[in-house]
């Protein structure tokens, strides 16, 4: 309908310019200006003096009380929603002129907004709006220097990505100044996540769903074949978010950054220095998941929400400062040479061909299939064990854990640095599948839509990343429809919006948490019945039955 | 002598002293009460020994000084507590919430147990769950649990950690009477066993009938202390619970707010011994 090209937006406000201080500038610049501070001006009075402005405030800070005041939130919601809205639609056909319009710049101005609101404490007007105004500024500031002559270049362009880099500082320094450690007493801090069942058998469904995945392999025909190890590829990545946001409930958005950073240093290690197959893919894992622990530590200080606004800006400066920089990577994308141990090809060239001939070759099918196997145990595993338990204290209560003598800090780092090692191995796979890697991949939105899949397939289950891997985008699920029913890529995505909303209403812990809840409900049902027969024959009038846990309460 | 030891601990909150110059002793199986009206400053006593608030002063364990450690190191050290309103992981059974308190391995280690396989829990956390009688509740998962039995769990969790202390923020809130009194047994059980015991709580039947020692605080000062006995009839106290009228033998009906209907137990009015101690 509208394309990827940026499209012609006609000006709404006046065109011609003015002269200030002997720099021509056009009149609308400061028309827009001045319109974002009245709006500002205007909300804050909306908020402080009205009816309407009390009742936002109150159902904001405590919805219970609110809703015994005879508040409703949802309507008070609706009201916001509707308002946040209009103004954002308003500002963007003013400066539609301004900006580009297509599919991936307007959505990613969201971030400079954000790194405004986090200033703001996502509560105050004006600092959100002077903080803006600031932010808007900073980065032409920068935009002006990079052409200057003595600025760095790259490839005779001026270097890329420092616009992103200085929100990302922007928004660390806001942490800083604003953040605690610890919430304080009375903070709400409530984020509804999904339960994380423990796993009561790890080996049998493993190697299970192993042995199928590689029978399939063999049997599958190319394109199929393909697109399962797309899936594996994909469910290592969700994998990181079972850690990072399933066990331990910090959302990070850059974890596909991180798979990106892997890929290309892979590509480096491999053809520069020609480091041999398994010590390359061993350093630029290592190498990505400092980075990610980096950037994690300067995250530490943030929960929910900012978090996410955070690392999604860590994600765009990885975007635009490493991967379009052409001495690192570049959108062209760079070559990685397959896999070899002992002088055998394991990559998707490998001689053994399965049972059609073509490329890709089972034998790279099963290398990534014994590495998402290793990574999926390990995870699985983890929730049974000391750190998994101390990760999810975390989760429910930073105060109580910390209390409880929880080193909330290291619990943290130590998950992001699991994550951010599952998430880079699957970068290197993802630069062997195709003999490439390219910055296009691992943009931000992409991450947002993995995050998206993720919630879908079940975030806090190993077998939830197993069935996003199978959602996720060129996985076999697509690859499916498309073959079978001619449905395409951009339908399956739509799809996938429209289940997720579906999910977060009706299923919270997705797929995966319902396929659980169901089994147990099942057990219980047969526990239950065992012990009233049990009792019946035992002792007719006692009540032995009512020790069994009902299914209703081992389904909550 | 004293194996806890609080001097000049003070908080502020922007210009209001929720806390000025507290000084406090406990022995090593002691049990000491603190008391006080509501807003007094008791949460925010424990929520700056412990850690969770940052506070002027200094806290000691066994001659170590804790002042300035963040809140996992003096839990790791000895000081345990429990919160007024449980705070238990939503998200664990029972025994897992007693393992998180119960297994503080080194990093190395902890980083190893994720490739072994799973272990069983410790002795602290069955030993914790007996002295609480919990054993039934093992397996649960708290929002199956009363509010009384997630009290108790609470207090189980600090003591699988086996602390040298545990501060106790109103165990029991939302227990009825012989719940409470069972409550109390055990508490002394456990004092008796070797582990300090700082109770907080309005119900002065508990409190009364089982402290060592009482601590009162109000407006975030000390106004009294010394045993039971001795502090029920002080003057200060009765003043701060019931208001300055109380004092007077008067015709007119004591006020009764929420607050305490008398601070002897189980005999409703003004003490009579108040006007000896004034």
């Amino acid at each position: 309908m509208f394309g990827t090209q940026p499209q012609q937006a006609p000006s709404i406000l006046p065109s011609n310019a003015v002269t200030v201080l002997g720099v021509t500038t056009p009149v609308d610049r400061f028309i827009l200006t001045g319109l974002v501070i009245a709006v500002a001006l205007a909300l804050g009075a909306l908020y402080r003096w009205t009816r309407f402005g009390l009742a936002t405030r109150a159902a904001s800070e405590n919805e219970q009380a609110a809703l015994l005041a005879g508040l409703s939130p949802n309507s008070v919601s609706l009201a916001n929603t509707l308002l946040s809205a209009l103004i954002a639609g308003l500002l963007g056909v003013l400066a539609a002129p301004i900006v580009q319009v297509d599919s991936v710049t307007l959505p990613l101005q969201v971030v400079p907004a954000l790194a405004a609101a986090l200033f703001a404490g996502f509560t105050s007007l004006w600092i959100a709006c002077s903080a803006g105004i600031l932010i808007g500024v900073m980065q032409s500031v920068v935009y002006y220097l990079s052409t200057q002559s003595w600025f760095p270049t790259d490839n005779g362009n001026a270097m890329p990505g420092l616009q992103q880099l200085l929100i990302f500082i922007l928004m660390i320094i806001a942490l800083y100044v604003k953040g605690a450690g610890l919430p304080r007493r009375g903070e709400v801090v409530e984020q509804r996540l999904p339960a994380v069942p423990l796993p009561d058998r790890l080996l049998r469904p493993a190697v299970l769903a192993t042995a199928a995945a590689a029978l399939a392999l063999i049997v599958l025909p190319f394109d199929f074949r393909q697109a399962l190890t797309n899936s594996l590829i994909g469910a290592i990545i969700v994998l990181s978010y079972v850690v990072i946001t399933g066990y331990v409930g910090q959302i990070s958005v850059m974890q596909l950054a991180l798979s990106g950073t892997a890929g290309f240093v892979l590509s480096h290690l491999a053809t520069g220095l020609h480091i041999p197959f398994p010590f390359n893919v061993l350093g630029a894992t290592l190498l990505a998941t400092l980075l990610g622990v980096a950037a994690g530590i300067s995250a530490l200080r943030v929960h929910g929400v900012s978090l996410a606004v955070v690392t999604l800006a860590a994600a765009l400066a990885m975007e635009q400062a490493l991967f379009t920089n052409t001495s690192f990577g570049g959108t062209a994308g760079v070559t990685v040479p397959p896999p070899r141990l002992f002088g055998v090809n394991l990559g998707p060239g490998a001689a053994f061909r399965g049972l059609d001939g073509n490329e890709p070759s089972p034998l790279f099918g099963f290398l990534v299939l014994s590495v998402a196997a290793a990574l999926g145990l390990y995870v699985a595993n983890l929730r049974r064990t000391g750190l998994g338990r101390r990760m999810l204290a975390v989760r429910s209560n930073e105060r109580a854990a910390a209390a409880a003598g929880v080193n909330v800090r290291g619990v943290k780092i130590a998950a992001f640095a699991i994550s951010s090692f599952i998430a880079s191995a699957a970068g290197t796979l993802y630069g062997y599948n195709f003999g490439s890697v390219s910055a296009v991949r691992f943009t931000a939105l992409a991450a947002l839509g993995l995050i998206g899949f993720a919630y879908i397939g079940g975030i806090t289950m190993v077998s939830g990343a197993v069935i996003a891997g199978l959602m996720s985008t060129e996985a076999l699920i697509p690859h499916a429809l498309d073959k079978w029913f001619g449905i395409k890529g951009s339908w399956a995505l739509l799809f996938a919006g429209v289940s997720l909303i579906v999910t977060l209403i009706a299923n919270p812990d997705g797929i995966a948490g319902a396929n659980h809840r169901r089994k147990k409900a099942k057990q219980a049902a047969r526990a239950a019945k065992a012990a009233q027969t049990r009792a019946e024959n035992a002792t007719p009038d006692t009540a032995g039955a009512e020790t069994a846990p009902t299914p209703a309460e081992v389904a909550r | 002598m004293s194996m806890f030891k609080v001097r000049s601990l003070g908080v502020s909150y922007g210009g209001v002293h929720a806390l000025s110059d507290v000084n406090l002793d406990v022995a090593e199986g002691q049990l000491v009460g603190l008391i006080g009206p509501n807003g007094a400053g008791k949460t925010t006593f424990v929520d700056a020994v412990s850690g969770l608030v940052g506070a002027r002063g200094r806290v000691e364990l066994d001659g170590e000084d804790l002042t300035g450690m963040p809140a996992h190191a003096r839990a790791r050290r000895g000081l345990a507590r429990t919160f007024q309103s449980s705070e238990l992981f939503e998200d664990l059974t029972v025994t897992e919430n007693l393992r998180v308190t119960a297994e503080q391995p080194t990093w190395v280690r902890a980083f190893g147990e994720t490739f072994g396989r799973r272990t069983p829990p410790p002795s602290a956390v069955a030993d914790a769950l007996t002295t609480l009688g919990l054993q039934d509740f093992a397996d649960a998962s708290p929002a199956e649990l009363s509010q009384g039995q997630r009290k108790l769990v609470g207090v189980a969790r600090a003591l699988a950690a086996r602390p040298r202390i545990i501060c106790l923020d109103e165990p029991a809130a939302g227990l009825d009477t012989t719940e409470s009194a069972e409550l109390g047994r055990r508490l002394r059980a456990v004092a008796d066993a070797g582990t300090a015991l700082l109770l907080i709580d309005h119900d002065m039947g508990l409190v009364m009938g089982i402290c060592d020692h009482l601590v009162v605080l109000e407006f975030g000062k000390v106004i009294a202390l010394g045993p039971p006995s001795r502090v029920r009839d002080d003057l200060a106290v009765i003043t701060a619970y019931l208001g300055a009228s109380a004092v007077q033998p008067a015709d007119a009906p004591v006020p009764d707010g929420g607050t305490p209907s008398s601070l002897t137990t189980g005999r409703p009015g003004v003490p009579s011994s108040a006007p000896e101690t004034a």
